[in-house]
C-alpha cells in the first residue's frame, strides 16, 4: 500500500472519530477578518501582511503538530515523501477537511507542491480591488507558516510559499514546500 | 422586456446597479428601454420613487419578496421589490417592450453608457415576446415567480459577496464576480 | 506501585517540568510527610531515596536523568536503527520509564521496581494532559528558554490526580 493511500485512510479515520467540528463559516470569517484587519493595520503593505500571517502560522504550527501527533499517534516519517503525504492527507484533512494533491516532486525528493482544489480559508473572499493586492497579497499565507512551525517541531527545517492562488485569478492554488535540512538533536547547554 | 436592477442599502445608498434585457423567448439579454435618452436617470428616479411603497409594504407581511409593488405608467415601468433581513432593498424595474413592433435597436447606443461594455452592443430586434410570456406581462403569476427566483438567486450571491472580508458594510459592490452572477441569474430567470 | 518522580524535557533539552512524590515511608529514613513538592527551588529533602545520596537538588536530578535517557536513546538508535528507542530500564532500586514524542519531547517517570510498564501511562499524560492543557493553552509559551517551564495549574492538578488515583 502506498504511503499516500495509507495516509488517506488514517486521515479519513481520524476525521470521523477524533476531530471536533466547528462551523466552517466561523473559521472562514474569523480568518478573513484577521487578514483584512492586518491589511488595514499595515496600511496596504501586503509584503508585511504576508510576513505577519506566516509568523502567526508558525506559532500555530508549533502547537498544532502536538495535537496532530496526539490524535493520530503516528510515528516519525521514513522520508520526506511520506511526510508530504502525511501533511496532505492527514494534517489538512483533520484540520481543514481538505486533502490537497501532492505533486511536482523534484528529482532529489526535497521539494514538492501542494495543489489545493478547495480552500476553506478563502471562501467568499475577493481580494481588494486596489491593483496591488492581486499581485502582492497571499491571502492564505498562514498555511505556509503552519507547515514551517509544525515541521520544525519534528526536526525538519522547511521553506514554504505560495506560487499561485485562484483568488488572484490563477487556475490553481499551489504551495511550494522545500526541505532545507533535518535538524539535529539539541544537546543540553554545557555546565560552566 | 428590459430590466434595471438596483440594490439599495438600508440608508438608501445605491450599492449596485445593472441594466439588462430579457433572455427568454429568444431575447438577446440587451436592455432596450423605451426612452433611451432619459432611461439612465429616469430608471433610477422611478426606482427611488417606489421606496415609499416599499416601506409601507414591508410591514404588511413577513415575506422578503414583496412582489410587484409599484407602477409608473408614463414609462410603463413596473417595480418588484425584495428585502433582505438586514434591510437592504433589491429593486427590479421591468419595462415590457412596446407592443407595436418598431425598431428600437437603433436606440440602444444611448443606454449603453450606463450599462458598461457588455451591453453596448446593438443586437437585432427581430424577436418579440408574445403578450402571455414571462417577458411581456409584468404582473402575471409566472412573472412574479420568475422574479422571485431571480431575487432569491441574487440574494444568495449577495450574501456571499458581503461575506468577503474585504467588503465593508455600506460600500458599493464593485465585485465583477457578483456582477457576473447577477447577469447569469437574469439570463436564467428573466 | 509507587511513583517517585516525573520529568518532561522539551526539544531543546530543557527540563520544562519536574515533579517528585516522596517515596513511601518504608524507603526513606525518617517519616517525611507525603506532601508532594514540585518546586525546583526547594532543597531536596532526600531525592527519591532510591537514588541514594541525599544532598542533590532536583535540578541535578533532572540533568542526570536527561543525560541518562539521552545517551540510552542514542545508543538504542545506533544498535536498533533510527526508529528504535528504549522503553524502560530498572536498577535494584527503581525503574525508569521513557516515552518520547516525534517532537522530541521526552517524558520520564521513575517508579518502584514492581511497577508494570508505564509507557501507555506516559503516552496518556502526553495526549490527555500535556497537549490538552499545556500545548493548547494559547497563553502558555511554546518554547521555554530557561523560563518557568510548564506553569499550569490545570496540568499539575490533573497530573496529580492521574498519578494518585489511576496509577496507584
Amino acid at each position: 500500500m502506498s504511503s499516500a493511500t495509507k495516509a488517506s485512510r488514517i486521515g479519513e479515520e481520524l476525521w470521523k472519530t477524533r476531530v471536533d467540528k466547528v462551523n466552517a463559516e466561523l473559521v472562514t470569517l474569523t480568518y478573513g477578518t484577521i487578514v483584512a484587519q492586518l491589511c488595514q493595520d499595515y496600511d496596504g503593505n501586503y509584503q508585511d501582511v504576508n510576513k505577519q500571517l506566516e509568523k502567526m502560522g508558525y506559532n500555530i504550527g508549533m502547537r498544532l503538530i502536538e495535537d496532530f501527533l496526539a490524535k493520530s499517534n503516528v510515528g516519525r516519517c521514513a522520508n520526506f515523501r511520506e511526510t508530504a503525504d502525511m501533511i496532505a492527507k492527514v494534517g489538512f484533512r483533520i484540520f481543514l477537511n481538505i486533502a490537497p494533491t501532492v505533486t511536482n516532486w523534484t528529482s532529489d525528493n526535497n521539494q514538492f507542491s501542494l495543489v489545493f482544489d478547495e480552500n476553506p480559508l478563502a471562501d467568499f473572499v475577493e481580494l481588494p480591488d486596489d491593483g496591488r493586492a492581486q499581485d502582492e497579497l497571499w491571502f492564505s499565507n498562514i498555511l505556509c507558516g503552519v507547515l514551517r512551525g509544525a515541521l520544525e517541531m519534528v526536526q525538519m527545517q522547511i521553506e514554504a510559499h505560495f506560487v499561485s492562488d485562484v483568488l488572484r485569478g490563477d487556475d490553481t492554488t499551489e504551495m511550494r514546500v522545500s526541505l532545507v535540512r533535518y535538524i539535529e538533536d539539541e544537546m543540553p547547554p554545557d555546565e560552566e | 422586456m428590459s430590466y434595471y436592477f438596483t440594490i439599495l442599502s438600508p440608508t438608501d445608498v445605491p450599492l449596485f446597479n445593472i441594466a439588462f434585457g430579457t433572455s427568454k423567448s429568444g431575447g438577446d439579454g440587451i436592455a432596450r428601454f423605451r426612452f433611451p435618452d432619459t432611461a439612465q436617470y429616469m430608471n433610477q428616479f422611478i426606482i427611488h420613487s417606489s421606496l415609499d411603497v416599499v416601506e409601507e409594504a414591508q410591514w404588511m407581511n413577513g415575506n422578503m419578496y414583496l412582489k410587484h409593488i409599484d407602477t409608473y405608467p408614463p414609462a410603463s415601468a413596473y417595480i418588484s421589490a425584495f428585502l433582505t433581513p438586514s434591510g437592504a432593498r433589491f429593486l427590479l424595474l421591468h419595462q415590457p417592450p412596446q407592443l407595436p413592433t418598431n425598431n428600437v435597436s437603433s436606440a440602444t447606443a444611448g443606454s449603453g453608457s450606463i450599462l458598461g461594455s457588455s451591453f453596448s452592443g446593438s443586437g437585432g430586434s427581430s424577436s418579440r415576446a408574445s403578450a402571455s410570456s414571462v417577458a411581456a406581462n409584468p404582473t402575471s403569476p409566472q412573472t412574479e415567480e420568475a422574479v422571485r427566483q431571480f431575487m432569491t438567486e441574487v440574494y444568495e450571491n449577495y450574501v456571499k459577496t458581503v461575506m468577503s472580508p474585504f467588503y465593508r458594510q455600506g460600500m458599493e459592490i464593485k465585485s465583477s464576480v457578483f456582477r457576473g452572477k447577477v447577469t447569469a441569474a437574469g439570463r436564467k430567470w428573466l | 506501585m509507587v511513583v517517585y518522580s516525573f520529568y518532561i524535557f522539551d526539544r531543546h533539552a530543557e527540563c520544562i517540568y519536574k515533579r517528585r512524590w516522596l517515596p513511601r515511608p518504608s524507603s526513606i529514613v525518617g517519616s517525611k510527610s507525603s506532601r508532594p513538592t514540585s518546586e525546583a527551588s526547594a532543597p531536596a529533602t532526600g531525592p527519591p531515596a532510591v537514588l541514594g545520596q541525599s544532598a542533590r537538588t532536583t535540578d541535578d536530578d533532572a540533568k542526570l536523568i536527561f543525560g541518562t535517557v539521552f545517551s540510552l536513546r542514542n545508543m538504542a538508535r545506533k544498535l536498533g536503527g533510527e526508529d528504535d528507542n528504549f522503553v524502560t530500564y530498572r536498577t535494584n532500586q527503581y525503574r525508569l520509564h521513557y516515552y518520547e514524542t516525534p517532537t522530541n519531547t521526552k517524558f520520564v517517570m521513575l517508579t518502584d521496581i514492581k511497577s508494570p510498564s508505564m509507557r501507555v501511562a506516559l503516552q496518556q499524560i502526553y495526549i490527555n494532559l500535556y497537549v490538552e492543557y499545556v500545548v493548547k493553552n494559547p497563553l502558555s509559551p511554546t518554547e521555554h528558554p530557561g523560563g518557568v517551564g510548564v506553569n499550569n495549574e490545570l496540568f499539575e492538578e490533573s497530573l496529580e490526580q492521574f498519578v494518585t488515583r489511576v496509577l496507584s
